[in-house]
């Protein structure tokens, strides 16, 4: 029995496929970046190897590089800041209303996360419009007039609309890991509480907030690691602009190698790209690791 | 043991679906092409290649139903109705998703059969250069009227890759309904455009829209400005090759203030950063703007039966307005000969892909049909094709084209090879966004110069 | 005299239970119109006109609804075309990556090899690696392979990054089920593969079921890979009937709204339907992640 469980063959078969096509399409195309980040190739005709020219300008001089990082922190901090603690509020209170409310708006808050990104995306272009957008027009219904903008053009805006969308669409997800959080604590603790004359600050600080303490640091870490690889709402938004101001990295890469035309020095911020999320998934878990866990 | 059994069926359903798949695979082979005419035989008679050939057609031209993407399919059409055996792929997608496309071929070495280019170093000289585009034969074409010079930004070492299909030139498109109903003046020189723009955004319409967010309209609109300016076409040019410096030359600095002056005054629509060209288009449309500015292409707008009639009644164009103690002419325009098409050097159906371009390029196809549809300014000759029912834009644009004293050539954002283009697009948008001051964006664009 | 004073709190406790109540609806609802109502937005301006579109109101009742738009979407939009490689690219897609993360985590969890924690992390490593970063390299090596343009060319790829997001939760799940029943089943000699599919799966139902959702959303939803890697209508999926459509009615927005409410429309049915589950699963997944 132990035998079968030694099984060469068996262990093979069982591992074989899936490791293949991982390795085909995640891990050797990163090796293969690794070498094209290493060439001048303009992604036409032949190339040069210059070795790791293009990762020293990525790494020190590239200005773009930079502002794509901390457009990333940005819309890091303003998850873990504004989206978490409203999803966390929101499920406790969903959490109270039970029976048919709670089921229906856990259903609805969850709506945009099955929507694709291209759909809500596109949509929020459109919301932000400022000749027919929903936005303006409702600022102008309430008359808000003066906190009109051009969400996206505005160099101040842009990237905390682009922020918004990701926030807004991302909420559910949110929402939902902290309400089934939430559902996990035994009710007998918030009834202990109740006894003891708890109000609902107390109940929070005391229990809801110490018992959740690992689902947020969990939640925390995904955010993190999340923000740094936004690509599409960026791509279908604003491309980026004005100028640079809501670049982010894998956007960055892509216009480097397909508009741009510098194919080597993209393939160099995809490999420095992978080279960051690793460390900053290894840097958050450390941070982050639920120590009763 | 139920699921077993779902995961049994599961299991079926998987192998159906991947031999479906395959199947899909397969069938798309058999009805792919085979047949590789030897280049010695060039113009086979359509009459002995009967086994079907499928031409991959990689266009620009997105919306298929008005304008030059209506002519580009009505020509495919016709050549696959009178050639049975001939199915054509068209693959069609927006200019910068594109250009994004394009470059991934290129890099894979794997570009469709025939494919839009623009005749640009800063696009083409590169894919001419490394023996991508097929050459093709200039005799060919000596009946076919190129304009004198069109063929030049397709050309590489005296040698032909590509054909330009129109004669391409910055215009501002105008909604005279909205001037009159304002009592605005329809401007003629800079200081005319500048009180329009403050006039009508005092009665609260949006003056011009242009498409910001596809950043080389912006480039366009500053190197009119340049050219009215300078009255020299070589000025920027001169400085984007590093022989003067854009931020010493004091007619590039004049034109970046007046450009700047333009910005603060509101001359372009709300968000027209973030606008991109369907979103300026359709202002313009709905007559939310009253101006519009853009290429000579959009001569359809006059014509496209879903505009509404009043708004066909009352577009117009003008030339870019001249700069009152600036040494450019109404007449020195900014003009050249950008979107084409050329045929890949490594297709399989390289020869059949050639005879579809003579076809397209044809006087009686691309000209004709698309000047007499009032759909395009064809780059070749087509005072033949005069019917006396041309639409205002088009009997407008003729008029500038005829008069015109001197044209740019190649825009200046694509003059460079390499990364210029994205650099200075970027700037010009940094620049319009307010973002970076005129001393800035003009050392910005010397940083780019290398 | 106590018992009224009491009661006198309770009543006041109950009203004030029930403002508290109310208030906590009211938040919620708040919270719902920010979170759907750009949605309705756009279903209505997807039923106008493309010149009625301007003007003053943020929501207009179309007295007679354009439904042209929807058969502009139908049609040029090819939605139904869409739709198919859609499902197919989905079902294909989430079957592979269930049966193969339930392989491999058998693999490294309950066989018995060296190196096998070595191998899960290095699967589990593909969790932070960005798919952005291998578009480049992985169109080439698609393209010397001549399976770009296939629905290989989006299979594979959805397989590979799916992988070890499903080895975790089957892999974690594994962990916490005694194996004394798989045990005594080889005991009495069934193989490896038999035992597989009728008992270890049904155990894992539960953990199934969280990767089913999770990556088929991820992929039904997939983008850029679908726009990079595909070159012909024939294989494209939904994702890109909205960004395509865009390019052909560039200036037709109500008609764009069309094709985004109705590429929309099929996960959000199948979210109705499937409601209980999908949030369960999700729930399932992220906690024990």
């Amino acid at each position: 029995m132990d035998r079968i469980r030694r099984n060469k063959y068996v262990i093979f078969a069982l591992v074989f496929p899936g490791l293949i096509i991982y390795a085909f399409a995640v891990l050797y195309p990163i090796f293969k970046s690794f070498y094209y980040g290493m060439t001048d190739w303009k992604g036409i005709g032949e190339f040069n190897i210059i070795g790791l020219e293009n990762y020293k300008k990525v790494i020190f001089e590239d200005k773009v590089f930079v502002t794509s990082l901390i457009n990333a922190a940005v819309l890091a901090i303003c998850t873990v800041l504004i989206q978490h603690p409203i999803a966390m509020f929101f499920a406790i209170i969903v959490d109270k209303l039970g029976g048919k409310l709670e089921s229906f708006f856990r259903a609805v808050l969850f709506i945009p996360c099955v929507i694709s990104i291209v759909v809500t995306s596109k949509m929020w272009v459109n919301v932000f419009n400022s000749s027919y957008g929903l936005l303006n027009k409702f600022l102008d219904a309430v008359h808000l007039g003066f906190l009109k903008h051009d969400w996206l053009g505005d160099q101040h805006v842009a990237l905390y609309s682009v922020v918004f969308v990701i926030m807004w669409q991302g909420f559910g997800y949110a929402f939902l890991i902290y309400y089934s959080g939430i559902k996990g604590i035994p009710e007998e603790l918030f009834e202990a509480g109740r006894i003891d004359g708890a109000n609902s600050w107390q109940q929070f600080i005391n229990i809801t907030y110490p018992m959740l303490k690992p689902v947020i640091l969990v939640n925390v870490s995904i955010a993190i690691t999340s923000s740094l690889k936004q690509m599409e709402p960026i791509y279908l938004m604003t491309n980026g602009g004005p100028g640079t101001k809501t670049q982010f990295v894998a956007n960055y890469l892509y216009t480097q190698a397909f508009t741009a035309q510098k194919y080597g020095y993209a393939n160099a911020i995809a490999v420095v790209f992978v080279v960051i999320c690793l460390i900053t998934t290894v840097v958050v878990q450390k941070i982050f690791k639920p120590r009763d866990i | 043991m139920k699921l077993f059994r779902k995961g049994l069926v599961f299991l079926v359903a998987i192998a159906l679906l991947l031999s479906m798949a395959a199947c899909g695979k397969k069938a798309s082979k058999e009805t792919s092409p085979t047949p590789t005419v030897s280049d010695s035989t060039p113009s086979t008679p359509a009459e002995e290649t009967k086994e079907p050939v499928t031409i991959k057609f990689f266009s620009n031209l997105p919306d298929r139903s008005s304008g030059q993407g209506l002519l580009e399919q009505t020509i495919l059409d016709n050549y696959m109705k009178e050639n049975d055996h001939i199915t054509i792929e068209i693959e069609a997608l927006q200019d910068e998703p594109f250009k994004q496309k394009f470059q991934s071929y290129v890099a894979s070495n794997n570009l469709p059969d025939i494919f839009n280019v623009w005749g640009q170093p800063a696009f083409f000289e590169a894919v001419m250069e490394k023996g991508y585009a097929a050459e093709l034969n200039p005799a060919d074409y000596a009946s076919y009227n190129f304009f004198e010079g069109s063929t030049t930004d397709f050309s590489y070492n005296g040698k032909l890759y590509g054909l330009p299909r129109n004669q391409d030139i910055t215009t501002i498109f105008i909604n005279k309904a909205i001037f009159e109903e304002n009592g605005v003046k329809i401007p003629g020189t800079y200081g005319e455009l500048l009180q329009a723009a403050k006039d009508f955004r005092a009665k609260g319409i949006q003056p011009l829209s242009i498409n910001g967010r596809d950043k080389w309209i912006l480039n366009l609109f500053f190197q009119d400005l340049v050219i009215k300016v300078s009255g020299n076409q070589q000025t920027i040019y001169d400085a984007s090759t590093g022989k003067t410096k854009f931020s010493e030359d004091p007619d590039i600095r004049k034109a970046a203030e007046l450009f700047k002056e333009l910005v603060d005054a509101g001359l372009f629509q709300d968000s027209f950063v973030s606008a991109d060209y369907g979103a300026a288009q359709n202002l313009f449309l709905q007559e939310q703007t009253a101006m519009f500015y853009m290429g000579a292409w959009e001569v359809g707008m006059a014509s496209n039966p879903d505009n509404s009639e009043h708004f066909r009644e009352n577009v117009g164009l003008i030339p870019f307005p001249v700069v009152e103690d600036g040494k450019g002419k109404i007449t020195d325009v900014c003009a050249w000969n950008g979107g084409g098409y050329a045929v890949s050097a490594s297709s399989p159906v390289k020869d059949e892909a050639i005879k579809l371009l003579n076809y397209m390029m044809h006087p009686d196809n691309w000209p004709k049909i698309g000047w007499q549809q009032g759909l395009v300014v064809p780059g070749q000759k087509y005072s033949d094709y005069m019917t006396g029912e041309e639409n205002v834009l088009q009997v407008q644009i003729t008029d500038v084209l005829n008069t015109a004293t001197s044209m740019s050539g190649t825009p200046w954002n694509d003059f460079n090879p390499g990364d210029w283009k994205a650099n200075v697009e970027n700037y010009i948008q940094e620049f319009a966004a307010g973002i970076t001051s005129v001393d800035e964006f003009l050392a910005k664009l010397d940083s780019a110069v290398q | 005299m106590a018992e009224t004073v009491s009661n006198k709190h309770s009543i006041r406790g109950k009203i004030k239970k029930k403002i508290f109540r109310y208030i906590q609806i009211l938040l919620c609802s708040v919270l719902t119109v920010g979170c759907i109502f750009p949605l309705i937005w756009l279903i209505n301006f997807s039923l106008l006109k493309a010149n009625e579109l301007f003007g003053p109101k943020f929501l207009v009742w179309p007295k007679n609804p354009h439904w042209e738009n929807y058969r502009l979407a139908l049609t040029d939009g090819k939605v139904p075309q869409y739709l198919v490689n859609s499902v197919i690219v989905a079902v294909v897609s989430v079957s592979l990556i269930v049966i193969l993360s339930v392989m491999m985590s058998y693999g490294f969890k309950r066989m018995r090899w060296r190196l096998s924690n070595v191998f899960l992390n290095i699967v589990l490593l593909g969790f932070m690696i960005p798919i952005h970063a291998t578009l480049l390299s992985n169109f080439i090596t698609f393209a010397d392979l001549k399976i770009q343009d296939s629905y290989f060319a989006l299979i594979i790829p959805y397989v590979a990054f799916n992988l070890p997001q499903a080895t975790f939760i089957m892999s974690g799940f594994m962990d916490t089920i005694p194996d004394a029943v798989e045990e005594s089943a080889l005991m009495d000699g069934c193989s490896i593969f038999r035992l597989l599919f009728t008992i270890v799966l049904p155990i894992l139902k539960p953990a199934i079921m969280t990767v089913i959702i999770t990556a088929f959303l991820n992929v039904w939803n997939e983008f850029i890979m679908a726009a990079t890697y595909l070159t012909s209508d024939r294989y494209r999926t939904l994702p890109f009937s909205v960004y395509n459509f865009s390019g052909m009615y560039s200036s037709n927005y109500s008609a764009q709204f069309a094709v985004m409410a109705l590429s929309a429309f099929p996960s959000l049915i199948a979210y109705v339907i499937l409601n209980k589950h999908i949030t369960k699963g999700i729930a399932a997944g992220a906690v024990k992640g």
